[in-house]
């Protein structure tokens, strides 16, 4: 069993607008990019011509906040601007 | 600002935010409560107890009428080590008489917010809240709705550990790795008669489980499992500061994602057989934040007031994760504060009269208790070290290959001295533990 196999498991009603952006700019001076391991929904994946080896994917986003604290929290990384979905967008939990 | 449209707006419907507007409505205090989600609940996660008592004094329907799990009669602490497994099972008919359920929000929340819509309060859903901005006699609450701007005269920001409304309004700064827990949890469709068979049930009882130890020596990695009425659920939670180096996957091996250590967690022999079903019927992520009394947060300017996540009220006991009750007092007591400013007038005391009776009540007297528990919490023997000398000592008192020779208490000594454990961590984790419970 995957994360992939487990994130079918979520429904989202998909805004056409990104709540959640990356500056690609930041990613390049990114030694760590513990974005790779630590977004619980893999919205960040490694490509070699992203800029700074990152792609970012907004869809699957489970809206847990954690990419603001890892990423925007530190000054010298800070490639994420971070903001709550459009009203009635997003990800919708069945269980919680 | 004379012609407000509300006395208070409450941002978010969640177990806070609907407390805080339901004792309003009662009140007779004009409150609007803002959600984003299209329903109650859908954007909402938890994973932990509700200790219901605080909501018994004031939902009359509570807990008869509400959609609940099971009946919590049973906790267990299991600290794994290796094959091994060292357990404290603790089980109490006595623990009926308390209103400690599991609960699954989708169905709790909507439920909930439908009482407080039948106090009066004016249920605002698919609205997400963009900026708050305080003028000299009054809140303007910016909303992502046409012509959605709502003036009051006070706001509660019930919106959760990712705070718009904190983050807006300068309360909250930048949070910190090593205040932040990330989890992540799988609902699985077990069956009920299957779960009181597996987990030795009775009808509506239910179990809480707590898991620590794996991977050997990983601070503040843990694990939860909880029944449900059909389901269970079974997660992972960790501090960000460890998940960002713990491990050898990810980007140059530098770390390893929390859904991988969930799924090892499940595969490992002891916990299989609680565990094991296909049917994952819902996968969630959320962090949680994991202050000590000593940094949480500010919590109100003027006429705002944070509550629940959004202030940082959880507490990890270790033993049990109190939250979901800690967020109702919360709102409980800015909804006090608002009624005390509706009767004199004197709303620009707001936030700081909710500071205030909130550093009296149960929940900052509780963080403040254990103020050091975080701290302890984060020690690397905890994982490693203590539930090895546990399961050495156990080892050689059952196992028939090891050298019996020699009383227990003596045979635990030998476990400690083979452990890479001192003396004196021995004696300073002893104090820090009992100082910190």
């Amino acid at each position: 069993m995957s994360v992939q196999d487990d994130l079918e498991t979520i429904s989202w009603d998909v805004s056409e607008d990104a709540h959640i952006t990356v500056d690609n700019e930041q990613c390049v001076t990114c030694d760590d990019k513990p974005c790779l391991h630590l977004c619980p929904a893999q919205c960040f994946d490694y490509q070699e011509d992203q800029k700074g080896g990152i792609y970012f994917a907004y869809e699957p986003c489970v809206e847990c906040g954690a990419c603001m604290v890892f990423c925007e929290n530190d000054s010298d990384k800070g490639a994420v601007s971070w903001s709550k979905a459009e009203g009635g967008k997003g990800v919708e939990f069945d269980f919680g | 600002m004379t012609d407000v449209a509300f006395d208070v707006v409450v941002v978010g419907a969640g177990r806070a935010g609907v407390a805080a507007a339901y004792r309003l409505a009662a009140e007779g205090i004009d409150v609007a409560l803002v959600e984003r989600a299209k329903q109650p609940g859908m954007k909402n996660v938890t994973g932990g107890v509700l200790y219901g008592s605080i909501l018994a004094d004031l939902v009359p329907e509570f807990p008869d009428g509400a959609p609940l799990e099971r009946h919590v009669v049973e906790h267990n602490i299991k600290l794994l080590h290796g094959d091994a497994e060292v357990s404290i099972g603790y089980r109490d008919l006595e623990l009926r008489d308390e209103p400690n359920y599991t609960l699954m929000l989708g169905k709790f929340d909507r439920w909930f917010v439908e009482r407080a819509v039948e106090q009066g309060v004016a249920f605002l859903s698919e609205t997400s809240v963009r900026d708050v901005t305080q003028e000299p006699d009054g809140v303007v609450v910016h909303t992502d709705r046409q012509n959605g701007d709502i003036e009051c005269q006070a706001v509660v920001g019930a919106d959760g550990v990712n705070t718009t409304v904190g983050r807006k309004t300068g309360i909250q700064r930048t949070m910190r790795n090593e205040d932040m827990a990330l989890s992540v949890k799988k609902v699985i469709d077990v069956g009920r008669n299957e779960i009181n068979q597996r987990f030795n049930l009775n009808s509506d009882e239910g179990a809480a489980y707590i898991y620590t130890g794996f991977p050997e020596g990983a601070p503040t990695i843990g694990y939860f499992l909880y029944t449900f009425d059909e389901y269970i659920s079974v997660g992972a939670v960790g501090g960000l500061e460890t998940l960002s180096w713990l491990g050898d996957e990810g980007y140059d091996e530098s770390g390893t994602p929390l859904y991988s250590l969930l799924e090892r967690f499940m595969e490992l022999d002891t916990v299989r057989p609680y565990v094991q079903g296909d049917d994952i019927e819902e996968y969630q992520g959320i962090l949680v934040p994991e202050h000590s009394y000593d940094t949480l947060p500010d919590r109100q300017d003027r006429r705002v007031a944070l509550v629940g996540d959004a202030a940082g009220l959880v507490l990890n006991k270790g033993y049990t994760f109190r939250g979901l009750d800690y967020g109702i007092k919360s709102g409980l007591v800015a909804a006090e504060a608002a009624i005390a400013c509706t009767d004199d007038g004197n709303w620009d005391k707001f936030g700081q009269r909710y500071d205030s009776e909130l550093e009296d009540s149960y929940v900052l007297r509780d963080m403040k208790q254990h103020r050091h528990l975080p701290q302890f919490l984060k020690n690397e023997r905890m994982y490693g070290a203590y539930p090895g000398i546990a399961t050495e000592t156990l080892r050689s008192m059952y196992s028939a290959d090891t050298d019996a020779a020699g009383l227990t208490w003596r045979q635990a000594y030998r476990a400690f001295r083979r452990s890479d454990a001192g003396v004196i961590d021995l004696l300073k984790d002893g104090f820090r533990g009992l100082r910190s419970l």
